[in-house]
């Protein structure tokens, strides 16, 4: 355990306190540990730029131009969902007719923030610096101001034209807006630092109301005013959904020029060394964690009640409820706990295309149709002729991505891919959702090298994340006889945790019918929660049956709708920290899977371009993007598209 | 009285009838989770768990016809027509004959025919007394009302006397379908050269009179209004409070392949659910409420079972009029198939006569091979 005491550097604003509360206390190794000094955002920023402070409470923009990597603290930000309050356009005609907007000069993040926004109403003011004191009285005419911080407090009232920022921002792109974070050198903060500095935020929410008064005593605001503002407005966690806000940020902020490149977001170690690679074979056993606990008192309507108001289910509860709970009232209870999550009437979907590089496989799955083993005469790796063609018309058909999938083909090694990422990056507009944790796992094995290892290099190359594929269901028992070369479920979680502490985002899956008992489903479930507990790496989470046509697997299992609606809508109860659920309509057809809109889900998938996996098997449904909306709006839905990162892209 | 969702609720409790704002109100609701709970609940009031299945075939003896419904396609087709087919006598008896010659338990005939125009009439008694003499206790389910009315026109008799000598030949109960939406607006556009609604409620009319039972149904998803449906199922309720003779409603989605209609896009799973539900909800007087998987879809039915529907329509064994429009399900089901489907749904299958009298109860049904349930795993599975 480090004994060195950590220099930290904290903004002075009302919405930092209560993630220095439990420093500020300095009790027992809060005290020990770290040395704080208050100031202002930039301020923060320079004295971790010139080494004066090991951490810094940092705008989110100036991870990108500090000129050296830096590693964010797990779990803590400062973020809002939609209104913030104290990040505010004022002004006195409507913000297309401005000329000018006064920028204060304390918040950079901020500053970006308004570009960019105003940029996609098509707004083109000129930004001019202003003081922190003065930017309130230059409001006049076309003159506008950007104020934050609790001046805006007052201001809201002041002036004809309001816009709150974090609001606007959630209604363009979906996501909650970061707005700062704990960020160091990479060898800045230890495990124990990391984890005191989560104990101080835990504090700090605890004690969000004590903290609230406090200030608005000293500051003369209203008390109700600051309680609710620490209560509703500001968010403080860095979980899934804030992730994607913050690189949807970074993304833009480096698109319109505002800052040089956007980083990767990266995390400081939580000191765990990497499992070693097993195979369903190697692998001993694995137990699974318990995210949540159970309440056995409580009955089937209660705790669906609960689950529907976002209470953590535990194991015993759900396989009660997969047991118990009717599938009306499953579903019932998945809608609304999905409309809680996702309140503004959308379903998203995006336009890509699946594109298989090579059928040679050596793993030999029992339940696929796709595979080729090495040396046949129907195996094939695509050409860079037909991999240009596949993309060109990718990016024609407004394409965004390419889910670029294959076998374990074992005459591709590591500097293949990073050849191919590479060559993507440089010639198309798209998006590289690449591989799986087998397909890893693999390219580690034939290199040597770590899991970790490989997946730098190939975020090095260009790949943006994971796809959730090759889980089917993360249970050693069950995956030793549909697909005894695969890799184990602790090997799948662990490329999936070293990819998310990369930065990487990926999705998780499951695949059912293999003779899957409740009990192996939920604790499918639980492995994936808990490991978004950890990283909230997953940005969503999709399911689908078994395809058995052409497979060496003849299985006779329950893959019907009601099955995949009510695991469905188990999943949504379950997976309380998974922001997303994809409905499945390749499997399951595409009034099922608009069904499944109203059993949980709020994403529609793909409108996959291209599919060769498991329409090998037997899936053959097709829909175009005017379909996906059809569908989703009949649904009662506003259709809208995304990107990977459920990020919301322009309507044209 | 302003229509609300609660006071909506309130009168399903009280059991009271919905009116026709009520019904619009069900359609327009954005929640679609809460009509289907209403109607679910209404459903097990009215049936616990029990799901209704039953063994029949089809016979569609001939698909020529003279009418123009453009959501059908067999509309306007003539004998020698490459489509065409008129099947002979034997050909239609050989279909029983076969099936009793391999001992299978099938309890219904279903018969729906096109219009043809140069048929006489003996064909379709000869037709009914010809299968009666081979399995006397055959119940035939047969002649849409479109086809009753057709035939008091063409061969000149009334509605009663055309229904009296089916019955004397055999004819046990009348289908449902030919009724699509009853607004004129509708017909006109869509099928305007068969019976109109009065006509067609006038042949069920007169059929239950004479005791007889039947079915009705609703074509959704070509161009009719939510009220214009709402109005269709208040009419049959109607009827039903005169007469008490319809035993099961069947909403059927519209198929856009292959007919005239095909740029109209069809209706979505949601919207299925939604009629059911509604159906359910606004049909207090008709007992059963039939999922026809034929045209929902097997995937689509299985839900249904927890909107409302407590039917499944039967092993169905050579059904053309669906699939010639273009319907991608399978032709056929075989019973063990129908119970796994729904006892994988969490619901109880029976297995009933075209009465709905019970022909063997759940129990039996799943304690047979080749099933085994699967307690663990809460589904129920075919042992090869």
């Amino acid at each position: 355990m480090s004994n060195r005491k950590l220099k930290l550097a904290a903004v002075s604003f009302l919405n930092a306190r209560p993630i220095t509360h439990g420093i500020e206390r300095g009790e027992g190794r809060m005290g020990e540990r770290f040395d704080l000094r208050f100031d202002l955002p930039s301020r923060c920023t320079e004295l971790l730029q010139s080494g004066e402070v090991d951490l810094a409470l940092i705008p989110i923009a100036s991870l990108a131009t500090m000129g050296q990597p830096l590693h964010i603290v797990p779990g803590i930000s400062v973020a809002s969902r939609g209104p913030v309050r104290t990040v505010l356009l004022v002004s006195q005609v409507p913000w297309e007719q401005l000329t000018t907007i006064a920028l204060d000069g304390a918040s950079r993040t901020s500053a970006a923030l308004i570009q960019i926004l105003s940029k996609a109403r098509g707004a083109l003011p000129l930004f001019v610096p202003a003081d922190h004191d003065a930017v309130l009285s230059g409001v006049k005419g076309t003159h506008g101001a950007l104020i934050i911080g609790d001046a805006a407090f007052d201001a809201a009232n002041d002036f004809p034209y309001v816009v709150d920022l974090g609001d606007a921002w959630r209604e363009l792109v979906g996501l909650p807006m970061v707005y700062a974070v704990w960020a160091g050198r990479p060898d800045a903060a230890d495990p124990e630092a990391v984890s005191l500095l989560r104990e101080s935020l835990r504090m700090g929410i605890e004690g969000r109301s004590q903290i609230a008064r406090g200030w608005a005593e000293s500051s003369h605001l209203a008390p109700d005013l600051c309680v609710t503002y620490l209560h509703h407005n500001i968010r403080y966690g860095l979980g899934a959904e804030e992730l994607s806000g913050a690189s949807a940020f970074l993304a833009r902020a480096a698109a319109d020029g505002l800052i040089p490149k956007a980083p990767h977001l990266r995390f400081f170690d939580d000191g765990r060394p990497e499992r070693p690679i097993t195979t369903v074979r190697t692998a001993p056993p694995l137990p699974v964690p318990q995210s949540g606990r159970d309440h056995p008192n409580k009955s089937i309507d209660a705790l669906l009640s609960d689950a529907a108001a976002g209470i953590r289910l535990g194991t015993e509860d759900a396989l009660r409820l997969y047991d118990k709970a009717s599938t009306i009232d499953l579903g019932a209870a998945a809608d609304i706990r999905r409309r809680s999550l996702h309140d503004d009437g959308v379903v998203t979907y995006i336009i890509d295309r699946n594109v298989n590089y090579t059928n040679v496989c050596v793993t030999r799955c029992k339940f696929c149709n796709f595979y080729r083993p090495p040396n046949r005469a129907d195996g094939y790796t695509l050409t860079r002729e037909q991999l240009t063609q596949k993309f060109q018309e990718t990016v024609d058909l407004e394409g965004v991505q390419i889910l670029l999938q294959g076998g374990l083909n074992p005459d591709l090694p590591l500097a293949y891919y990073e050849d191919l990422f590479r060559w993507i990056k440089a010639n198309f507009p798209l998006a590289i959702h690449g591989l799986s944790p087998e397909e890893i796992r693999y390219i580690a094995e034939l290199e040597g090298m770590s899991l970790r290892g490989v997946i730098e290099r190939l975020i090095e190359a260009g790949l943006d994340s994971i796809p959730g594929g090759g889980a089917e269901i993360l249970d050693d028992e069950i995956r030793e006889k549909i697909s005894p070369l695969k890799c184990s479920t602790e090997t799948w979680l662990e490329v999936m945790r070293q990819g998310h502490k990369l930065g990487l985002r990926t999705t998780g899956s499951m695949v059912f019918g293999f003779g899957e008992t409740p009990r192996h489903v939920v604790n499918h479930l639980e492995h994936l929660r808990a490991l978004q507990d950890e990283t909230s790496g997953f940005t969503a989470f999709i399911c689908w049956p078994f395809q058995a046509e052409g497979t060496r697997l003849k299985l006779r299992d329950d893959t019907t709708a009601v099955r995949y609606l009510r695991e469905f809508a188990l999943a949504r109860l379950y997976l309380d920290n998974f922001p997303s659920l994809q409905v499945s309509w390749p499997t399951m057809g595409p009034d099922v899977g608009q069904v499944a809109l109203r059993f949980g889900g709020n994403d529609f998938g793909s409108a996959m371009i291209e599919e060769n996996v498991v329409s090998q098997a037997g899936a053959v449904f097709k829909l175009s993007a005017g379909d996906i909306e059809r569908y989703v709006r009949d649904a009662g839905f506003i259709p809208r598209r995304r990107n990977m990162r459920y990020e919301l892209l322009a309507t044209s | 009285m302003t229509v609300t969702f609660d006071s909506i609720v309130r009168k399903v409790e009280q059991q009271e009838p919905l009116s026709f704002d009520d019904g619009v109100a069900l359609f327009a609701h954005p929640n679609i989770m809460e009509v289907g709970l209403l109607a679910n609940r209404v459903r097990e009031r009215l049936h616990g768990n029990r799901t209704f299945f039953n063994r029949n075939f089809h016979i569609n003896a001939t698909n020529v016809c003279v009418a123009s419904c453009r959501f059908c396609s067999f509309a306007r087709l003539k004998e020698g027509d490459p489509e065409a087919h008129t099947m002979t006598l034997e050909e239609a008896w050989g279909k029983l004959q076969a099936r009793v010659d391999r001992n299978e338990p099938v309890t219904e005939i279903h018969i729906v025919n096109g219009l043809h125009d140069k048929l006489s009439f003996e064909y379709y008694t000869d037709l009914l007394s010809g299968l009666k003499r081979i399995k006397p206790d055959i119940h035939i389910k047969a002649f849409t009302a479109v086809e009753i009315h057709y035939y008091s026109q063409h061969y000149g008799m009334t509605v009663g006397e055309v229904l009296r000598r089916l019955h004397a030949a055999g004819m046990d109960s009348l289908p449902g379908g030919g009724a699509e939406i009853f607004a004129d607006r509708v017909r006109q556009k869509i099928c305007a050269d068969k019976c109109n609604a009065e006509e067609w409620l006038h042949v069920h009319r007169t059929a239950h009179r004479m005791g007889l039972r039947s079915n009705c149904t609703m074509l959704y998803g070509t161009i009719e209004t939510v009220e214009e449906r709402v109005d269709h199922m208040l009419r049959l309720r109607d009827l039903q409070d005169e007469t008490g003779g319809f035993q099961t409603f069947i909403p059927l989605a519209f198929h856009p392949d292959n007919n005239a209609l095909m740029k109209l896009p069809g209706p979505t799973g949601v919207e299925d659910l939604r009629t059911y539900a509604v159906a359910r909800l606004l049909l207090h007087n008709i007992p059963h409420l039939k999922a026809y998987w034929v045209m929902l879809g097997v995937k689509t039915s299985q839900t249904a079972l927890w909107f409302g529907a407590d039917d499944v329509d039967g092993t169905v064994q050579e059904e053309k009029i669906y699939h010639m429009a273009g319907a991608e399900t399978p032709q056929t089901l075989t019973s063990d198939e129908l119970v796994r489907i729904i006892v994988n749904a969490g619901r109880d299958p029976v297995e009933r006569d075209t009465l709905y009298n019970v022909v063997t109860e759940t129990e039996a049904l799943v304690s047979q091979k080749p099933f085994r349930r699967n307690v663990q795993k809460r589904s129920l599975e075919v042992v090869p």
